[in-house]
Order: structure tokens, then C-alpha cells, then sequence
């Protein structure tokens, strides 16, 4: 268990301290992404999913490592990103970026966090209510690109190369302005 | 193109920076198991309240799926908030109450900017909680082991994030560099 709360302590020490150092955690850095005048967070975060595709399935080589897919809810998920997308452009933080920002002490940041306690302590208390409703009847299980190709490294080729073109367009699309400021 | 003052502080390049974030993942996936954040904020609530509302929180299914304090899940959040402060401390950059964007939009009024990331941590909180995942629990661990629900959530969450954006800061962006 301790061991446990360690690896998650140092986990979360770089994880936070690199996307700090990226400038993710700065909601202005995110809000001009999402502007699209500066391509390199939307990059950054699709080129660490690729790179990170391509590391799991050494581990799973090896078989090494734990993993667990969510579901895809078609009305669930999507409802969530939709609100999710709604939030993250009016701030510029996500859930993890809010406590690196509060770190960096960013004032903002702790009214972000503080409305994220609240926001999961409504859900929770709704839990009952809204999974059945929103969340099972279009509950399409368990799926990923593996089950739909039928093979790991086929399915891992498919992603690379869609995520290899989305970080292509965004660096031609998203103006070029100075980064940082 | 390059920044004339080179005194400024440079944020690092996206691609380094994604081999150095991806190998973090890597390793909590080889150390732990798929990452995430989302689920840190639950574990923090549920150790709140478990001692205020111990019958509350035990009748509650959502507070029974997710671990409480002492768990990789909220050492994770806790260590976040240090990696920040440790990468705050040690960049030169000052780090800003109301971002740049925001001021230039609705002025230097603290209460709305604060009231605005109020408004915006409840929604990708509740949301999180709804889809069983954030951007990082979800669209990063989900599309890293090529599920679907990771890219359809990612998808969408750039679409209405960059529409949002749009809609709040309008063309007051042209300007501003």
C-alpha cells in the first residue's frame, strides 16, 4: 500500500513538473490552443498519446503493466465531452493541470479546483440517477480499435498514423504567433 | 518569429516534452495501471467527508468505486500540485492570477475571472465523473490502449473546447500576441 502511494507521489511529481515545464498548466497558454494561435499543446498532447500507444504495447510484448478501457457510452461519453469541452474552453484548465497550477500558485487555479470538488461531489450524489439514465442504454461496451482490426499492432498502426496527420494539420492550420505570452 | 527578449523564459519544445510525459505514462502504466486525475478528486471528498457523513458516503455507489485518501489515486493529484510548485519555483516566467487573454477580454476584475474557473472546474468535473474520465483518465489512458471511448471523448472535447473559446474571447485575440 505505502508502495503504492509512493509511486503515485513520484508519478505525480513528473507528471506535474513536465506539464508545467510545457506550459500546460498556464491557462493562457491553453485558451491560445484552443484559439488555435499556438499549436504546440494540442501537439504536445497528441504526440505523448502516440508515444505512449507505442510504449504500452512494448509493455504488453512483455507483459508487463495493467490496463483497463472504458466503455464508450454513445450518449454518456459524448454528452460529457461535450460539457467537458465547454469547461475547458471557459478556463483553460483540465482536472490534473488544476493542481500543478495550484502548485505553480496560480489563484485562478484554486477557484478551478475548488469548483472541480464541487462539480464531482454533484455527480456523485446524482450517480444513481444519471448512469442509468445517460450512461447504460447506449452502452456499447468495451471497445477499441484492436477489437475492431482484429490485431494489436495493425490497430496500433491505424492510431499512429491518425495521430501522426491530426499533429501534421494542427502544425499547418494554427497560426504561428510568438509563443508564452 | 523567436521571442526578441532572450531573457524571457522559454517553455519546452512540444516534441521533447511528449517523450518525457509519454515515458511518465508508460511507467504508471508498467508501475500501476492506467492514469488518470479525475478520480483523485472523489478520493479527496470521500476522505473529507468520510468522518463528517460516514453513512452518506458508504450509501453512495460512486464513493464506493473510488479509494479514499490513501491511495495511488490521490498521491498522484498530491504529486502534481508538487511537481507544479517545484517547476513554478524553479521558472523564471511569474505566474498570472487572470491570464493575459482574460484581461484583455473583461478587464482586471478578479471576482469574474474566479467566478469563470469556478464555473469551469465544476463542468469538466462533472463531466469527468459522468464519462469515467478526464482528459487525462480518459482521452490519454483510453487512447493510449486504442479504446475508443479515449478518442470519441478527445475528439469531442477539442471541438466544443475550441468553439467555446471562440465564443468567450471572441476577436479579441487578433491583437494580442
Amino acid at each position: 500500500m505505502i508502495t503504492k502511494i509512493l509511486l503515485g507521489l513520484f508519478s505525480g511529481v513528473a507528471f506535474g513538473f513536465v506539464i508545467q515545464r510545457v506550459g500546460a498548466s498556464d491557462p493562457n497558454r491553453m485558451t491560445r490552443a484552443h484559439l488555435m494561435i499556438d499549436a504546440d499543446i494540442p501537439r504536445f498532447m497528441l504526440a505523448a498519446v502516440a508515444l505512449s500507444a507505442a510504449g504500452l504495447f512494448g509493455l504488453q510484448a512483455v507483459g508487463v503493466g495493467r490496463t483497463m478501457v472504458l466503455p464508450t457510452s454513445l450518449v454518456a461519453t459524448g454528452l460529457a465531452a461535450a460539457i467537458f469541452g465547454i469547461g475547458w474552453g471557459l478556463c483553460g484548465y483540465c482536472p490534473g493541470t488544476t493542481w500543478a497550477a495550484v502548485g505553480e500558485g496560480r489563484l485562478d487555479a484554486v477557484f478551478a479546483l475548488a469548483g472541480g470538488l464541487a462539480g464531482a461531489m454533484v455527480f456523485a450524489h446524482l450517480h444513481e440517477r444519471l448512469i442509468p439514465l445517460l450512461y447504460d442504454p447506449t452502452n456499447l461496451g468495451q471497445l477499441t480499435v484492436t477489437g475492431l482490426v482484429g490485431n494489436h499492432a495493425l490497430a496500433l498502426a491505424v492510431v499512429l498514423v491518425g495521430l501522426g496527420a491530426a499533429i501534421y494539420l494542427i502544425g499547418r492550420i494554427w497560426h504561428h504567433d510568438t509563443p508564452s505570452e | 518569429m523567436e521571442q526578441q527578449n532572450s531573457n524571457k523564459p522559454r517553455y519546452w519544445n512540444w516534441l521533447p516534452a511528449a517523450f518525457a510525459l509519454a515515458g511518465v505514462i508508460v511507467f504508471v502504466f508498467a508501475t500501476y495501471g492506467p492514469p488518470a486525475s479525475s478520480s483523485g478528486f472523489v478520493s479527496a471528498l470521500k476522505g473529507a467527508w468520510s468522518s463528517l457523513a460516514p453513512d452518506y458516503i458508504a450509501s453512495k455507489a460512486h464513493y464506493r468505486m473510488i479509494p479514499g485518501p490513501g491511495s495511488w489515486l490521490f498521491a498522484f493529484i498530491l504529486g502534481m500540485a508538487i511537481g507544479g510548485f517545484i517547476g513554478g519555483r524553479t521558472f523564471k516566467k511569474p505566474v498570472t492570477d487572470i491570464p493575459p487573454l482574460w484581461r484583455r477580454r473583461f478587464g482586471d476584475d478578479a471576482t469574474r475571472r474566479y467566478t469563470a474557473t469556478f464555473l469551469g472546474g465544476f463542468l469538466i468535473l462533472f463531466a469527468s465523473r459522468l464519462a469515467g474520465g478526464c482528459t487525462l483518465g480518459l482521452f490519454i489512458s483510453g487512447s493510449t490502449q486504442l479504446a475508443l471511448s479515449g478518442l470519441y471523448f478527445g475528439v469531442v472535447i477539442f471541438a466544443f473546447a475550441m468553439l467555446t473559446a471562440r465564443l468567450v474571447y471572441g476577436n479579441a485575440t487578433k491583437e494580442v500576441s
